[in-house]
């Protein structure tokens, strides 16, 4: 019997001891279940991400790549860059200021793909508004959205141009142009996700048909050319709301067409004279 | 009575304080004071009147516990202490059950989020899980001895058929408890664990109208969701504990009322002299047996604790999803044999057949009647016994995922590397070795053994599920077997594993397989892309160091 009391005594004094053990590393494990429990909503984000959200807004959230779910081929971006420095650099970003959100970016991340965005393509994600997802579900995706935020993304010095009042002055600056390429870009800054492909045939899905632009331009604003009506609808879209969409009336003011092209096509703005020569506003 | 100011003032104070402290002690253990505390610790004679019986007799804790038992059953064998062990875990789930209670919420929105929550941010929390978790299974697993051990033995004989009966009960109730348990975290195991055992209920021989209404109740509506969480909660957290609580008091009483059987060949046939124990077999409760179960109690906590702290990790998988069934839903071990079972018979006979079953059980010492407990006159009865355990090893290994059905092979290959759900081998590797580019199969990584042993398991996958219709084809080294007709193998595959960096942190693995169609070789028999995604942070390497977790 002695040993038996000995033996519990000793295993009793083990358990003790593992115990104190386990509580001193605790501290250092629930920060790592911390990290991990964030890492793997992120993995699960990726996986929810490409599945719902890429074709719209790009395979890496730059909204340049993105295809169709179905056969695979590359289709315009009708989404907003996602990984991109207005969205998410800083506390408050350009996007929130923009939009007047007064909480957080979570918040704001979250709450746009629960909820949707009016009067755009964006539709609600969350069940809670008849969508598809689960609320931990748009929490993955929030996560991995939040994850594109690097101090890469956001340190690098910001590229602004200063987009001449008049049309003309642009084309002397950037005086060559290639149709070829305006193809391309029509494409890669996801114009084509609304506004069809002119020259294909592919007809308008969202926003003004852009096939013979350059005449129904014209008519829009008395005193304004094509050229000068189309320049001024890609910098500030919200100023003249076009009569006629595909789908009935144009939306807005505040405009489905993104505001952000002006930062976006800041990198080069050339790009926007070839997209000129593409839809055949310029005079050969 | 004298007070204790009185005392003081006729013994002074330290004489007074002994006498009191004595009197305190005498009431608590209700009969025995200090000094009789470490006679019978000391192993001394007991003084006349024997105080380690009023214990017994007066106090409530020991009052259903004999005062002492025959020496042969106090060893190891014939009871291999397994009753009392399982109440001991019993005890356990109580105390690490509700601790966890402390934390959970049983609803969708929230329980899973409860459960990273318990891990990451409550003190011991995933000990504390892992211990519940892993009680849970050594539970399962001493309550089903507990019953061999009683058949063998012959204990279940008259007059003890009823409490074989009720020991019946709390096996079911022990099952029942560890499973509904496994519906708590609601993930994805869970949901689709029960989701399978709910469907079986429905497929029960009986009309419609109750195998509709039975389904519902279990369900808590017309599909697994809110409802049907909170109901299983219940059942977990209350009803279950409840009954087995009041089915383990009617058991141990008629155990006490009956007497612990002696080993088969120590009495006559025919004979019960578990009651009349001679003074000079007897192993008193106090000390001896005493003793003897606070180590027991010392010793399985040590393991237990030690266990779940090194050795054996809870599964955690995706949060619960009722639109995205996993590859291969397996039952709990505990569960296996019934897996194995469908694949013999109509899923109506099977789940008719397990209550009838039951019953038979229960039912069994009324029919079973043969007075001898020895073993050498129940050759026929222990026979029997032996063939329904070799049955239910078959069906139990039957039901394992290795006697599944298979999917494609290109599948197979590519959620073992990258599964849907848990650890694998590539998970598993340390962020800092998921060198970016793209693999082959077998591929030797210099300075990278982590990733050269993910690529050596990658290899002998490809190769299980291969084959070549060019003869001394390999793949890394390994030669093919020729394809035969029907093969459901891949014909010549080509394989790629690509790392590539997503974003910070996080790194996107793609198994791409492709095979040619050998008869048109303008088509692709297999061509999948299978995309897997780790993040640095997502802490699969602690995951892998755990035994029950594969990598």
């Amino acid at each position: 019997m002695q040993i038996k009391v000995a033996i519990g005594t000793i295993a009793f004094m083990l358990t003790m001891v593992i115990f104190g053990y386990a509580a001193l590393r605790e501290p250092t494990r629930l920060e790592r279940f911390t990290l991990a429990e964030q890492g793997r909503s992120i993995e699960t984000g990726a996986h929810l991400y490409q599945a719902n959200c890429s074709n719209c807004h790009g395979v890496n959230g730059l909204a340049e790549e993105c295809y169709d779910l179905g056969t695979g081929a590359q289709i315009g971006c009708i989404g907003l860059p996602l990984n991109y420095r207005a969205l998410l650099c800083g506390d408050i970003s350009d996007r929130m200021i923009a939009l007047n959100w007064q909480g957080t970016k979570e918040a704001f991340i979250r709450s746009t793909i629960s909820s949707g965005r009016a009067g755009t393509e964006m539709p609600t994600w969350s069940e809670q508004f008849g969508g598809p997802l689960r609320d931990d579900q748009v929490r993955n995706i929030v996560s991995y959205v939040l994850n594109y935020e690097t101090v890469e993304l956001c340190s690098g010095e910001v590229i602004r141009f200063e987009w001449p009042d008049s049309v003309d002055d642009l084309l002397v600056a950037f005086p060559d142009s290639s149709a070829e390429n305006g193809k391309a870009l029509f494409l890669s800054y996801g114009c084509t996700g609304c506004h069809g492909i002119p020259d294909e045939g592919v007809v308008a899905a969202v926003g003004p048909d852009m096939a013979n632009i350059g005449e129904v331009a014209a008519t829009r604003i008395e005193g304004k050319t094509a050229l000068q009506y189309i320049y001024e609808s890609i910098l500030h879209p919200s100023d003249f709301i076009a009569p006629e969409c595909p789908n009935g009336p144009c939306s807005g003011p505040p405009s489905a067409m993104p505001a952000n092209f002006p930062d976006r096509m800041a990198v080069s703005p050339g790009d926007m004279v070839d997209i000129f020569a593409y839809l055949q506003l310029l005079e050969q | 009575m004298a007070t204790f100011y009185d005392q003081v003032k006729e013994m002074g104070l330290k004489q007074a304080f002994v006498a009191k402290s004595d009197e305190v002690v005498e009431r608590i253990t209700a009969g025995m004071n200090i000094g009789d505390i470490r006679s019978a610790l000391r192993g001394d004679e007991p003084r006349r009147p024997n105080p380690r019986l009023r214990p017994h007799a007066d106090g409530f804790w020991l009052h259903i516990r004999p005062s002492f038992y025959h020496n042969e059953i106090t060893r190891v064998y014939p009871t291999f202490h397994l009753g009392w062990l399982s109440t001991f875990m019993f005890v356990w789930e109580t105390i690490t059950g509700i601790f966890l209670m402390i934390f959970y919420t049983p609803s969708p929105l929230v329980a899973y989020s409860n459960m990273w929550n318990i891990m990451a941010n409550v003190p011991l929390g995933q000990l504390m899980r892992n211990m519940h978790r892993l009680g849970a299974e050594v539970m399962v697993l001493v309550v089903a001895l507990h019953m061999l051990r009683t058949f063998v033995t012959g204990s279940y004989k008259k007059p003890r058929q009823f409490t074989w009966a009720t020991g019946m009960i709390l096996l079911v109730l022990t099952l029942m408890l560890s499973f509904s348990g496994y519906l708590l975290p609601w993930d994805q195991l869970a949901y689709w664990a029960l989701t399978v055992f709910i469907s079986g209920a429905e497929s029960a021989p009986a009309p419609p109208v109750v195998n509709q209404n039975v389904l519902l109740i279990l369900q808590g509506g017309p599909s697994l969701g809110a409802g049907g969480l909170l109901r299983w909660y219940l059942l977990h957290v209350l009803l279950m504990p409840l009954l087995l609580a009041i089915f383990f008091f009617v058991h141990y009483y008629k155990v006490v009322l009956h007497g612990f059987s002696l080993p088969p060949g120590r009495e006559e046939v025919g004979e019960d002299t578990a009651k009349r124990i001679p003074k000079n077999e007897r192993t008193y409760f106090i000390p001896d047996i005493m003793t003897s179960e606070v180590m027991w109690t010392a010793l399985l906590t040590l393991f237990l604790v030690a266990g779940s702290l090194w050795f054996w990790d809870a599964p955690l998988e995706h949060h619960a999803d009722p639109v995205v069934t996993p590859l291969h839903v397996v039952a709990p071990w505990y569960l296996s044999w019934s897996q194995g079972w469908l694949k013999l018979a109509p899923k109506t006979v099977v789940i008719g057949f397990i209550p009838l079953l039951m019953v038979i059980f229960i039912v069994m010492p009324y029919f079973e009647v043969g007075k001898s407990r020895r073993y050498a006159d129940r050759r026929v009865g222990l026979s029997v016994s032996m063939l329904f355990i070799a049955f239910m090893m078959v069906s139990n290994w039957m039901g394992t995922p290795r006697y599944r059905v298979q999917s494609s092979s290109d599948l197979e290959v590519a959620t073992k590397l990258l599964p849907e759900e848990g650890v694998s081998v590539l998970l598993g590797i340390p962020p800092e070795y998921l060198w970016e580019g793209q693999y082959l199969p077998g591929q030797v990584v210099a300075d990278n053994p982590h990733l050269t042993y993910g690529l050596q398991v990658f290899n002998d996958l490809m190769v299980k599920h291969s084959c070549t219709n060019f003869p001394g084809t390999t793949i890394g080294g390994v030669g093919l077997e020729t394809c035969e007709a029907e093969d459901h193998r891949m014909p010549d595959p080509y394989a790629t594993l690509t790392i590539e960096q997503a974003q910070e942190g996080l790194v996107r693995m793609v198994i791409h397989i492709d095979a040619l169609n050998p008869e048109n070789t303008d088509e692709y028999l297999y061509n999948l892309d299978w995309v897997g995604y780790r993040h640095e942070n997502a802490n699969y390497e602690e995951e892998c160091s755990f035994i029950n977790k594969s990598c």
